[in-house]
C-alpha cells in the first residue's frame, strides 16, 4: 500500500525525494513528506529504518545525498551557517538521550538557547522565561539541580522544557518515550499533546510507541524501505488490510 | 609493525592533521569564546597545580639525590646545584609535567567529549546556534597550549626548590649560595626552550585528547577507550616533539 504525497507548497516543513545513504546502505529513498503548519505528525518504522536520520536531515545535523528540506519555506541545504541557526532558533529538538549538559545546572541548561541564539534578554527575562518553561513541565524545583539528581522521566521533562524555552514553531521529537516505563511514557506524551494545544506547535514525532503515537499524532507515517510507505490517522491505518502494516498495529 | 596497523596508524595521524588544521581555521574567526577558553584556563591550571607541584619537587629532590654519589666520587659535588638544574629546567621538567598533564588533560577531554558526543550533546549544541567545534574544542585546545607553558615555569621554580633540599640533605648550604651556583650555569638559552616546548606540548595534548573525543564512537565503551588512547598518542606525541625539540635546538645551538 504505497501512498503517493503530493507536494505541498503550504506546508511549513516540505521534504522532497529525500535521499540517505551509508555506504551501500541506503537508509532513506526517495523520501516524501509535508507538515502542515499545527499538525502533529508521528513517523513509526521498524529499529534502524531511518527515522532518526530523517530528523537530523530535517534540523540540518546530517547533510542527505539528495533531495530538498525546506522549512518555512527555506532550502535547509542551501543556508549558510548564520541563517540556519535563524531557522534552528524557530525549531526545538527533543533529543532520544535528552542531551542535557551534565556539567551545567538545569537552570544553565535552559538558558543555554537563549544566550547561545543572541536572544536579547535581561537577567530577569531570563529567569522569567526558564520558570515559565520548568512550570509547563511541572519541575520548577529542579531549577538548582544537576541533570544527574534527576529521574529518567524528570530528565526527559526538563529536555522538553530546554526545547519549548525559545518558543519554536515546530518541535522535532526522537522517541520521546523510549527508555521510560508505560506511566511515564503516556505522561509525556500527553505533555506533547498539551504543549502542542498551547503554543501552537508543528510537531513530527519520531517513535515505535504505538501508545505514544495513539495520543499524540492527528497523523502516522509509517517508514519503511526508506520510504513513506503508508499515512494516514491511527484509526484509519489500523483498519488497513496490509500485513507490513497491520505488523504495527498487532 | 603488521600492514594493516600501520594502515591504521597512518589514517589517525592523517585525521589528527586534518583536526589540527580545522583547529587553525575556526581559531581566528569569529565568535570568540572568551568565557568559555577563561573556564578552561582556569580548570586546566587549577585542576592540574597540585599533581604537576608535587611531581616537580619530587622529581628535583630525587634527581639531586641520585645525582650526588656520583658527584662526589668524580670530586665534582659543588658543580652538584649547577648541573642538576640545567638538566631539571632544559630536559626532566617540561617533559615530566607534559606527561603528567597528557594523563590528566588529555584523559579528561578524552572522556568529557567523548561522552557528550554519545549522549548527543554536540548535537544538541549544534541545535542551539553554537558552533560545537569552537566551543569545546577550539577553547580546550587553546587552553592547554597557554597553561602548559606556565605550568612549566612554575615546575621549574618548584623543582629548584625540591633540588635545594635534596642538595642540603648532605651538606648545608644557604639558599642563596645554591641560587647564585644554580645561575652561573643556567642561563636564558637553557629556560627559553623548555617554555617553547610547553607550548607545542599543550597543543599536542589538547589537540590528541580532543580529536579523540570527538571521533568516540560505540556508545560508553567507546568513552574509555578515547581516554585512554588519548593518554597514550598524547605520551607518544610528547616524546616525539621532545626528540624535534632537541634536534633543533642543537642545530640552532641553542645550549
Amino acid at each position: 500500500m504505497m501512498k503517493d504525497i503530493k507536494y505541498d507548497t503550504n506546508a511549513i516543513i516540505e521534504i522532497k525525494d529525500l535521499k540517505k545513504s551509508f555506504g551501500t546502505n541506503v537508509v532513506l529513498n526517495d523520501f516524501t513528506l509535508n507538515v502542515k503548519e499545527g499538525d502533529n505528525v508521528v513517523v513509526i518504522g521498524k529499529s534502524g529504518s531511518g527515522k532518526s536520520v530523517l530528523i537530523k536531515c530535517i534540523i540540518g545535523l546530517m547533510t542527505p545525498n539528495s533531495g530538498t528540506i525546506k522549512l518555512f519555506g527555506e532550502d535547509v541545504s542551501k543556508l549558510s551557517r548564520q541563517a540556519l541557526d535563524k531557522v534552528r532558533a524557530k525549531v526545538g529538538f527533543l533529543f532520544q538521550s535528552n542531551a542535557l549538559y551534565d556539567s551545567m545546572t538545569i537552570r544553565e541548561n535552559l538558558e543555554f538557547p537563549l544566550r547561545r541564539h543572541w536572544i536579547q534578554n535581561t537577567k530577569e527575562k531570563m529567569k522569567d522565561l526558564v520558570i515559565e518553561a520548568l512550570t509547563n513541565v511541572g519541575l520548577t524545583d529542579t531549577i538548582n539541580m544537576k541533570p544527574s539528581e534527576l529521574s529518567g522521566g524528570m530528565r526527559k521533562r526538563i529536555a522538553l522544557a530546554r526545547t519549548l524555552i525559545l518558543k519554536p514553531k515546530i518541535i522535532l521529537y526522537d522517541e520521546p518515550t523510549s527508555g521510560l516505563d508505560p506511566v511515564t511514557g503516556k505522561e509525556i506524551s500527553t505533555l506533547i499533546v498539551e504543549i502542542q494545544k498551547k503554543y501552537k506547535t508543528t510537531s513530527i514525532i519520531i517513535s515505535h510507541d504505538l501508545s505514544c503515537a495513539k495520543i499524540t499524532a492527528n497523523k502516522i507515517v509509517i517508514l519503511m524501505n526508506g520510504k513513506c510507505y503508508a499515512s494516514g490517522t491511527f484509526e484509519e491505518l489500523k483498519m488497513v488490510n496490509d500485513i507490513k502494516v497491520k505488523q504495527f498495529f498487532d | 609493525m603488521k600492514p594493516v596497523a600501520l594502515k591504521t596508524f597512518i589514517y589517525e595521524a592523517a585525521d589528527i592533521y586534518l583536526f589540527a588544521i580545522r583547529f587553525f581555521r575556526e581559531v581566528f574567526r569569529p565568535r570568540y569564546e572568551i568565557s568559555e577558553l577563561l573556564k578552561q584556563c582556569y580548570y586546566i591550571g587549577n585542576t592540574s597545580l597540585p599533581l604537576v607541584t608535587v611531581t616537580a619537587l619530587i622529581m628535583g629532590l630525587v634527581i639531586t639525590i641520585q645525582s650526588h654519589p656520583a658527584m662526589e666520587a668524580f670530586g665534582t659535588e659543588s658543580w652538584l646545584p649547577s648541573v642538576v638544574s640545567v638538566s631539571l629546567v632544559r630536559e626532566i621538567v617540561p617533559v615530566i609535567t607534559a606527561l603528567t598533564c597528557a594523563g590528566k588533560i588529555g584523559s579528561s577531554m578524552g572522556a568529557e567529549l567523548g561522552s557528550m558526543k554519545v549522549t548527543e550533546q554536540i548535537d544538541s549544541m549544534e541545535v542551539s546556534g553554537t558552533n560545537p567545534f569552537k566551543y569545546l574544542v577550539v577553547t580546550r585546545v587553546l587552553a592547554a597550549t597557554l597553561m602548559l607553558p606556565l605550568l612549566i615555569i612554575l615546575s621549574d621554580t618548584i623543582s629548584l626548590y625540591g633540588a635545594y633540599i635534596g642538595v642540603n640533605i648532605n651538606q648545608i648550604i644557604s639558599f642563596h649560595l645554591f641560587a647564585n651556583q644554580v645561575f652561573i650555569k643556567l642561563s636564558f638559552g637553557d629556560v627559553l626552550p623548555s617554555i617553547i616546548k610547553g607550548f607545542f606540548f599543550g597543543f599536542a595534548i589538547g589537540i590528541i585528547g580532543c580529536y579523540k573525543g570527538w571521533n568516540t564512537t560505540d556508545g560508553t565503551a567507546g568513552v574509555g577507550k578515547s581516554a585512554n588512547s588519548a593518554v597514550v598518542i598524547s605520551i607518544f606525541a610528547v616524546f616525539i616533539i621532545d626528540l624535534l625539540a632537541a634536534q633543533i635546538a642543537d642545530i640552532l645551538h641553542i645550549t
